[in-house]
């Protein structure tokens, strides 16, 4: 009798990549989990709250009436488009901010799992990613409410938003992969978050516009990633003009160049993960 | 990663070859990993971790249609035995061979996220360990009924008595059926009705095409369920054989080794 061929064999691990094809299976089996990890968690963050998941408009609608009140009302501006770049961009900079907030926190919370079963680990900040791009869609509803009340102009530049969008995703992902992974070895990460996403608020063009910026400033502006995304969703989702070619793919190499760095670090860890965590 | 097998098992064929196993892992004396104190040890090399021999050296074969019984005191390396064989850690050391699916769903892992429900936490567990939403599906209403939560399966799981929370993890194990089936300490908790229920579960689960393992600190259940019993003691297999023989043994060992052990921890 011939002997039979292990189903599964373990043994130690070198160090570097976990061979792809398999863990690309082994995720692919199990994307049902992430959509439904995704609908736990938000339908459980707004579970004991009498509004319930309606705060997924109402968050958007409150952070829109605060600024409304600073730019137009204290600050006295009547430029309809300044407040309109500024709502805009700040949704897509905490659709951003949110995924690195939730990222931090992924692989820590998912603890218990980590350590009784037996998945791809990547599942979680991926989820985490998830959740936030959920979060972000209703607020893309609220925008375009407001912006027909101030009769901002239309045109078929507007579907620009889409790649800048597409763009957005894989930017959050990626930063959401590699905090996640960050914070299993240094747990400050989730303390020094905030200031960290406060700060690039500020550094981008979102209190204000690109062509507002000091010409010395500017040369800065290609160390940050969000830069050329929020000028080309401006352009396009505010103004309705088609973005800069230039930006589009100074974003997508930004954004594509964090993803593929936080997931090889990601891979290359996450076999540690079960007696780190 | 777990995979579906395909092949029917017979008695006898081997279920799990454990080979020389070793596993170390180096633990901070920091409770957090913190960048602080990164940088107080920083070039002091490995002056603040300490090293610990989960297991050292183990040898282990289970064939189909066995229940191997694993006993061993606190800190034994049991539930980390069990989780080399469900492939979530890595070993350091040795190699560990696996002819079938194995449960990763252990009891302990339900209920990861105590404000999510009963429910939810089933389905999410399920899909993790590799499970379709079919699968979960056909097997959702055994689950819940055998651990007799009623309307409590939809209440969020932090509302749960701890006997709730093991009698559905146990339902959880016992009701997805692997080839390789692996019950960590899910017996000891609950009342002595459900402990009775669990049992004739487990008696009803030996069978021919099934490997067993069982983690137990309930030595009578131990005795009466297994043919095999090993005992692990500060990840070493001090001896493994017939069930009454090594328990006999391991209970010499609880009662005089009493003042041993303390001795050894010092």
């Amino acid at each position: 009798m011939s002997k039979p061929v292990p189903v599964e064999v373990y043994e130690p691990f070198k160090a570097g990549l976990p061979p792809l094809s398999r863990y690309w299976r082994a995720l692919w089996a199990r994307r049902a989990f992430i959509s439904e990890y995704a609908r736990s968690e938000l339908h459980e963050k707004h579970f004991d709250s009498v509004f319930g998941q309606v705060w997924l408009i109402i968050n958007p609608l409150l952070l829109s009436g605060v600024y409304f009140l600073l730019i137009v009302i204290i600050g006295g501006h009547s430029d309809k488009m300044r407040y309109g770049h500024l709502t805009a961009c700040l949704f897509l900079f905490y659709f951003v901010a949110n995924s690195m907030t939730a990222g931090s926190k992924s692989v820590v919370k998912g603890q218990k799992l980590i350590l009784n079963t037996a998945f791809p680990r990547i599942m979680l900040p991926i989820s985490a990613a998830l959740i936030s791009f959920i979060s972000f869609l209703p607020t893309i509803l609220v925008f375009f409410i407001i912006r027909t009340i101030m009769g901002f102009p239309i045109g078929w530049a507007m579907l620009w938003a889409i790649p800048v969008v597409l763009i957005t995703m894989i930017l959050a992902l990626g930063l959401s992969i590699l905090i996640s992974c960050a914070n299993v070895y240094f747990r400050d990460i989730g303390s020094f978050l905030p200031y960290l996403s406060r700060t690039w608020l500020y550094l981008s063009p979102i209190l204000y516009e690109v062509s507002a910026l000091k010409p010395q400033l500017r040369a800065y502006e290609r160390f940050n990633p969000l830069f050329p995304i929020l000028d080309s969703w401006s352009r396009t989702i505010v103004h309705a003009k088609p973005p800069q070619l230039t930006s589009l793919l100074q974003g997508l190499a930004w954004a594509l160049g964090i993803l593929f760095i936080g997931t090889y670090f990601f891979l290359s860890r996450e076999r540690d993960f079960a007696v780190r965590v | 990663m777990p995979s579906v097998s395909n092949s029917d098992h017979k008695s006898g064929d081997l279920a799990v070859s454990v080979q020389h196993l070793g596993l170390i892992y180096r633990t901070t004396i920091e409770r957090r990993p913190t960048l602080k104190a990164r940088v107080r040890t920083l070039g002091r090399g490995t002056k603040h971790t300490r090293v610990v021999n989960a297991l050292d050296d183990i040898m282990l074969d289970v064939p189909y249609g066995s229940v191997l019984g694993v006993v061993g005191a606190n800190g034994a390396g049991k539930s980390t035995l069990m989780r080399v064989i469900s492939g979530i850690l890595p070993p350091t050391q040795g190699r560990v061979e696996v002819y079938g699916k194995v449960s990763t769903l252990l009891a302990l892992g339900v209920g990861f996220n105590p404000s999510l429900s009963g429910r939810e936490n089933v389905q999410l567990g399920g899909l993790a360990a590799g499970m379709s939403r079919k699968d979960i599906e056909n097997h959702f209403e055994e689950i819940a009924d055998f651990a007799e939560l009623g309307d409590a399966i939809d209440a969020p799981m932090r509302t749960y008595s701890s006997g709730m929370f093991a009698r559905l993890g146990f339902s959880v194990a016992v009701t997805v059926r692997p080839d390789i089936l692996i019950v960590d300490e899910a017996l000891s908790t609950g009342d002595a009705k459900f402990k009775e229920k669990s049992l004739n579960k487990i008696k009803e689960l030996r069978s021919e095409k099934r490997a067993l393992i069982l983690v137990s600190h309930g030595l009578g259940t131990i005795r009466e369920m297994c043919n095999e019993v090993a005992w692990l003691h500060k990840g070493k297999l001090i001896e493994r054989g017939e069930p009454n023989a090594t328990v006999d043994a391991y209970e010499k060992f609880l009662k005089v080794g009493k003042s041993a052990a303390i001795d050894e921890d010092i």
